[in-house]
């Protein structure tokens, strides 16, 4: 069972390779990839695409900042917040907003693995562990 | 005013505009203490981890895609897909002289229910070694009570001495009346008042075992007054294979505390078998590669680079290690035992067969050596039983061939009957640690043959009478002892006319 993750970890990590284009994820390669796996079936499909979704959900997480905001934010302040990241990481990164009234107030914006946190809900977390 | 408030509302402002960036991961899967997590992209090698609900954890396999974490705490209400967060810090415990008297967990928590730990600084529990240049090579006495060990097997202040034996040959005991030992001469040194004392605290770090048995040990040191100088770390066998492999070096920071600061600290670890199991089963679910015992490649380091924190540092104190191995069926050349022998200043065998003849501390003295030799012995004690170690060896191998006839010429008699009188001498009960003044005492009575009249199943009675009439009558003089830490003629002259006057209402 070991041996047969592994391989598939190693079959998805090639075919996550050919779908990455000048540092991004391309979609037409993607396509390709899936029409490939489609036609010539692995020992365990299921294994290597699921494997194969985590590193490309993995790639796109790193090119999209997700903005997630409990009052209103602005187009302009979306294409600061953009333009910041696309900055900092050194490759395009686009901003998407999503409401989340959890916050209560502020903003929490995702790349990544990375969490920018600047909320009144993430600020009483932290008061609460430091209790 | 309004420019004083206006200042404070700025200062609030700036604080909870202030963003914070922390980097994440996702639990992919958990088992058996260890989760498998997916991002923490930025994590370090044994970085301290946060799960929800307060459990911590450690980052111990770095991977291309995925970061493997031992978790420390409870795992209960863990699951897939929760969200892990880094810290940017190594794991720490409190140190300082606020955790004596207390038992606590793996992470220095207190778990004896007397309150919080009054600590103000915090040791990082993986540490580099002292390194060549700092260390103070082993030169001053750590007496541990037992006369046996004492007389032929010296421990210094800085060494790193292995107990080992089967289960139930008494390891443990020795590691406590070594504790009892170091809570007596404190007491006693620090009444004296005398600046040059240096007292020695004492860490008992209790790996896999019986939460009953740790219990029994708290106190049996509460019952002879040592907790007072002890801390306790406990890691019981219902633990998390996480804390147990934690445990030792939690308690080596807690000793380091000590050291860093001009002070003296003994470590024991029990036992360092169970350690190595406990790691062993954190490295399977990890998945690294297996070898000798299903043990990992790198289970020595793990050894190694605990027992190498216990040093005696240039201008500063020291940590003396007493790690325990349990043996199978007495064999010594299994993979951890001889691991540890390796890296230790010495060991103290223990047989279960001498165990069940009554000769307890049942230790093996033909196995059993202190690298550190005389070096760590005060002189009194090499004047009166430098020769022990060798006679004593002698004797047991003469017992063996004196078992196939009967036909022995007088020198042999004599020497086995001198060896039984030393093998019963040496018989100690358990939590009764002797001062090294009444050793060098009872010593001197062997060496001068005080006990050479005496029937050889009655040396023990013999023994204790010496020991009474010493303590109760020349007080004066075990103290000219303890202070001289030499015998010259004037105080042998004094001993001998003081086992005369024993022997003679022995007699009576």
């Amino acid at each position: 069972m070991a041996t047969h993750a592994k391989i598939a970890e190693q079959l998805a990590r090639q075919l996550f390779k050919l779908s990455v284009v000048d540092g991004s994820v391309s979609a037409a390669q993607v396509a390709g990839v899936l029409e490939y796996v489609d036609k010539h079936r692995p020992a365990n499909p299921v294994m290597v695409l699921r494997a194969y979704h985590r590193l490309v959900s993995a790639e796109v997480a790193r090119g999209e900042a997700v903005v997630e905001h409990a009052g209103a934010v602005s187009d302009a302040m979306l294409s600061a917040i953009a333009a910041t990241m696309t900055r900092q990481y050194g490759r395009r990164v686009v901003a998407t907003a999503r409401p989340s009234a959890a916050l209560l107030a502020g903003l929490r914006v995702r790349v990544g693995d990375d969490v920018y946190e600047s909320s009144i809900a993430g600020q009483l977390a932290a008061l609460a562990a430091a209790v | 005013m309004s420019t004083v408030l206006e200042q404070i509302e700025l200062q609030i402002a700036k604080l909870s505009n202030k963003g914070v960036k922390k980097n994440t991961g996702n639990i992919r899967t958990i088992a058996d203490g260890v989760a498998k997590i997916d991002g923490l992209s930025d994590v370090m090698y044994n970085e301290m981890v946060q799960f929800p609900g307060g459990a911590i954890g450690i980052a111990l396999n770095l991977e291309e895609d995925e970061v493997g974490c031992v978790i420390l705490g409870d795992i209960a209400n863990l699951k897939e897909g929760d969200e892990v967060t880094t810290t940017g810090r190594l794991l720490s415990v409190p140190v300082g002289k606020g955790l004596l008297g207390r038992t606590v967990d793996a992470l220095g928590n207190p778990v004896d229910g007397k309150g919080p730990v009054e600590a103000k600084e915090f040791y990082p529990v993986e540490r580099i070694a002292p390194g060549v240049v700092v260390r103070k090579s082993v030169s001053q006495a750590l007496f541990t009570g037992i006369m046996a060990i004492d007389s032929m097997i010296p421990i210094g202040r800085g060494q790193r001495e292995l107990i080992i034996g089967d289960r139930g040959t008494g390891k443990t005991t020795i590691t406590i009346d070594t504790i009892i030992n170091q809570a007596r001469i404190n007491k006693v040194g620090l009444a004296s008042g005398d600046p040059k004392f240096r007292p020695v605290y004492s860490i008992y770090v209790a790996v896999g075992q019986k939460n009953s048995n740790i219990a029994r040990t708290v106190s049996a040191l509460e019952a002879a007054g040592a907790l007072e100088f002890t801390t306790i770390v406990a890691a019981p066998a219902a633990d998390n294979p996480a804390n147990l492999y934690i445990a030792p070096y939690s308690g080596a920071a807690m000793g380091e505390w000590y050291m860093e600061n001009d002070m003296d600290a003994l470590i024991v670890y029990d036992d360092l078998s169970k350690h190595a199991v406990a790691y062993r089963q954190i490295s399977l679910i990890l998945k690294r590669p297996s070898g000798r015992e299903a043990y990992p490649g790198d289970v020595f380091y793990l050894h190694s680079r605990l027992l190498e924190r216990a040093a005696r540092l240039e201008g500063k104190g020291s940590l003396t290690a007493l790690p325990i191995i349990e043996t199978l069926a007495g064999d010594v050349s299994a993979y951890i035992s001889t691991n540890v022998i390796s890296i230790t200043d010495g060991q103290i065998f223990l047989e279960t067969d001498l165990f069940n003849q009554g000769i307890r501390p049942a230790i093996s003295v033909g196995l059993s050596v202190s690298r550190v030799g005389s070096a760590a012995q005060i002189k009194a004690t090499k004047q009166v039983g430098g020769k022990l170690k060798g006679e004593l060896a002698q004797f047991r191998e003469l017992a063996a061939f004196a078992q196939f006839g009967s036909d022995l010429d007088a020198k042999t008699k004599a020497q086995l009957d001198r060896g039984n009188r030393i093998v019963e001498l040496f018989k100690q009960p358990a939590f009764s640690p002797l001062p090294i003044e009444l050793q060098v005492a009872v010593l001197f009575a062997m060496q001068k043959g005080f006990f050479e009249a005496v029937d050889i199943k009655k040396v023990v009675d013999a023994s204790v009478s010496l020991k009474s009439f010493f303590t109760t009558r020349k007080d004066p003089l075990l103290a000219e002892i303890r202070t001289k830490a030499a015998l010259d003629k004037d105080l042998e002259a004094k001993l001998q006319a003081a086992c005369e006057e024993w022997k003679s209402s022995y007699s009576a």
